[in-house]
């Protein structure tokens, strides 16, 4: 499903460069959980995001589903984020000037679906994460956890088959954090979508069927748990 | 997107920044008002002038004379200046040197196909003219006019004359206030006594004065020619026989200077006047006087629009100013919206949907504004100078105008859109979730 092939990511600082991906290979297989650990400026975010279709290697080939990424044009790239991934942020990156039901049909208005409709699949998508009652609240009124969930439900709006998560509940308490896994988990349990996770929290890693740990740009061991 | 996502997202945006949209609204507003009242001001007064000369030059009519020169001393010459034209030695040195057509040239003219007749063109001067048994004395300019020509005149009295009338005449709508006549039915069957001197006189040499008497059977419409009184061709002959003293003019032997050619259909005229042109002679139709005007016009209205569209310049900046600073504030929102879907066209096509909507609400607002203006013009107008021409609007919006305008000031709007549109279509999704 996802291939990457001898992946870099150099970041020009002056005479510097840092790698923030080194020769990275990696696959990740439909219906997997694979969780990404490391420390910080290991490059978990950097390979999320050219897995997500966000940011491109600086050389290598990554391919999602046959389609190479690295070749794709802007038209591609765009429907690739817009269809086939849905990604969620640790600090959510919502439009606090819009409602969450606006919020979460977003990628629906750039995917040409018309208002009407949008608002029903988003009340829909929003009912499977716990928000009915909280369609008009703009995102200052809703909790840490709603807000997350708003962000899972943007993320799922375009029922993509693959969700990528930076730290999701990086910024809620241990319990809401419990809630929110437990949505994601289920998502890939119950509904096979692909789960990529990075997180700082080595338990809950482990929920997911394989480890990968990163380390200086380079992946530096992976644990199976099947 | 659908468009309708598209406008549904700029106004949205313009409505969150009330106060910066709508004095960047503002900046347009006045340069589309600027624009579109002094157009059709412009419009109002060139039609007003048009209706005029229609009314004294049918579009049907065609003149004559031995060369084009003869129409340039009342047309370009004057109202175009410049320097001094060199002159060839044979053209001589007066151009108000009136050769005479000669009668072979009006038989040449007759055989032209379309052209169905053709009247001497009569320049007339009288003294005066007074009711008959009254005292009062007025000034008056004199036409003497083949039917066909008269019938154009609208009257509110009365009818025309004929080609037989003989001491008939309709006088000017003023007439009637200077005679005293209540109604203009009140002056029909009155008699008017045209006083005329003669030419000599001019040069001290001993002349004649003769009293010319015409029954009014018509009365006119309002128009600019406030004093014009119009008499049959034959009349018209008979007065300018006495005043210049010679018996025979405009007959074969000393034929008029000026013939008037009458074109079976307005649209031959250009064609007849170029066949006219062919035989060697000048020829000037209503056209060409109303391009002359046109033309003179268009300038006055390219330098007064040159005025709004400078405004609409400045607005225009205002539109680049207030979409770069959106798109420093919305940094993120655009970044979020690149990582759920939006390529960089949708978002070219987002800021410049936003630009363009600044210049169509400026557009519509300044258009508003301007047709209420021109309103009150007309309005005010209509009680003060313009009191004796209700149906003559100084201010005139045609359709094309009021779309024309709006269109422009979208267009410009849109094009200042362009380049923030191009900036904010590049940024970088990571770097512009990143920013704070
Ligand atoms: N725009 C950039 N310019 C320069 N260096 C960058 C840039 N973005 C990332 N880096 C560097 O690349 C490396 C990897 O960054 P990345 O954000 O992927 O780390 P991370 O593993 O997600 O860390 P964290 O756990 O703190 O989120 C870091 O050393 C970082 O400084
Ligand atoms: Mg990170």
């Amino acid at each position: 499903m996802i291939e990457l092939h001898n992946v870099w990511r150099l970041y020009r600082m002056g005479r510097e460069t840092i790698n923030a991906l080194a020769s990275i290979n990696l696959e990740i297989s439909e219906g997997e959980f694979v969780s990404i650990v490391g420390p910080s400026g290991s490059g978990k975010s950097t390979l999320l995001n050219i897995i997500g279709g966000l940011d491109s290697p600086t050389t290598g080939r990554i391919e999602v589903d046959g389609q190479d990424l690295s070749k794709a044009s802007d038209k591609e790239l765009s429907s690739y984020r817009n269809k086939k991934v849905g990604v969620v942020f640790q600090t959510f990156n919502l439009q606090s000037t819009h409602s969450a039901l606006e919020n979460v049909s977003l990628p629906l208005v750039f995917a040409r679906v018309p208002l009407r409709k949008r608002n029903q699949i988003a009340e829909e998508v929003m009912k499977t994460v716990g928000l009915s009652g909280r369609l008009k609240h703009t995102p200052s009124q809703l909790s840490g956890g709603e807000r997350q969930r708003v962000a899972i439900a943007r993320a799922l709006v375009n029922n993509p088959k693959i969700l990528l998560a930076d730290e999701p509940t990086g910024n809620l308490d241990s319990k809401t954090s419990e809630q929110i896994m437990g949505l994601l988990t289920s998502l890939n349990k119950e509904r096979g979508i692909t789960l990529v996770l990075v997180t700082h929290d080595l338990k809950t890693a482990e929920h997911a069927d394989r480890m990968i740990q990163m380390f200086d740009g380079q992946i530096a061991g992976a644990a199976d748990r099947k | 997107m659908s468009l309708l996502d598209f406008l549904r997202s700029a106004f949205f945006n313009l409505g969150r920044r009330k106060l910066r949209s709508s004095l960047t609204i503002l900046a347009v507003v006045i340069g589309a008002s600027l624009v579109s009242l002094l157009l059709s001001l412009g419009i109002g007064v060139e039609g007003f002038l048009t209706a005029q000369i229609r009314a004294m030059m049918p579009p049907n009519v065609v003149m004559v004379a031995y060369s084009e020169q003869v129409f340039e001393i009342g047309f370009t010459g004057p109202m175009f200046g410049g320097k001094p034209e060199e002159i060839s030695e044979d053209e001589g040195g007066s151009r108000f040197d009136l050769k005479p057509l000669t009668a072979q040239n009006r038989e040449d003219i007759e055989a032209l196909e379309h052209v169905e007749r053709t009247d001497p063109y009569i320049l007339l001067t009288a003294d005066s003219v007074r009711l008959q048994g009254a005292e009062a004395k007025f000034r008056t300019a004199l036409s003497s006019l083949p039917a066909y020509q008269a019938e154009m005149r609208q009257l509110v009295a009365g009818r025309h004359i004929t080609d037989q009338s003989l001491g008939e005449c309709i006088i000017a709508n003023g007439y009637l206030e200077s005679f005293g006549f209540q109604q203009p039915q009140d002056a029909l069957g009155q008699k008017l006594v045209i006083q005329v001197k003669q030419a000599k006189g001019i040069f001290g040499l001993p002349s004649e004065i003769k009293d010319f008497n015409f029954e009014i059977v018509g009365v006119a419409e309002k128009t600019v020619n406030s004093t014009e009184i119009m008499i049959s061709i034959e009349d018209g002959k008979e007065i300018a026989r006495f005043w210049a003293d010679s018996p025979n003019m405009y007959s074969d032997e000393l034929p008029p200077s000026i013939l008037q050619a009458k074109v079976d259909g307005s649209q031959y005229a250009a064609q007849v006047a170029q066949e006219i042109e062919d035989l060697g002679l000048g020829a000037m139709t209503s056209d060409d006087v109303l391009g002359v005007i046109g033309t003179i016009f268009g300038i006055i209205q390219a330098v007064l629009s040159a005025f709004g569209l400078i405004a609409l310049g400045v607005a225009s900046l205002g539109v680049i100013n207030t979409l770069i600073m959106a798109i420093y504030e919305r940094t993120r929102e655009i970044g979020v919206m690149k990582a759920v879907g939006a390529s960089k066209s949708t978002i070219r096509l987002l800021f410049t949907v936003e630009g363009a909507s600044i210049g169509f609400l400026g557009g519509i607002i300044g258009v508003a504004i301007a047709y209420a203006l021109g309103s009150a013009i007309n309005w005010v107008s209509h009680i003060t100078f313009l009191k004796d021409f209700e149906t003559f609007k100084i201010s005139v919006f045609p359709w094309w105008l009021i779309v024309g305008v709006i269109a422009l000031s979208t267009i410009i709007a849109l094009l200042a859109a362009l380049y923030p549109a191009h900036r904010a279509s590049n940024l970088d999704p990571i770097e512009a979730l990143r920013y704070e």
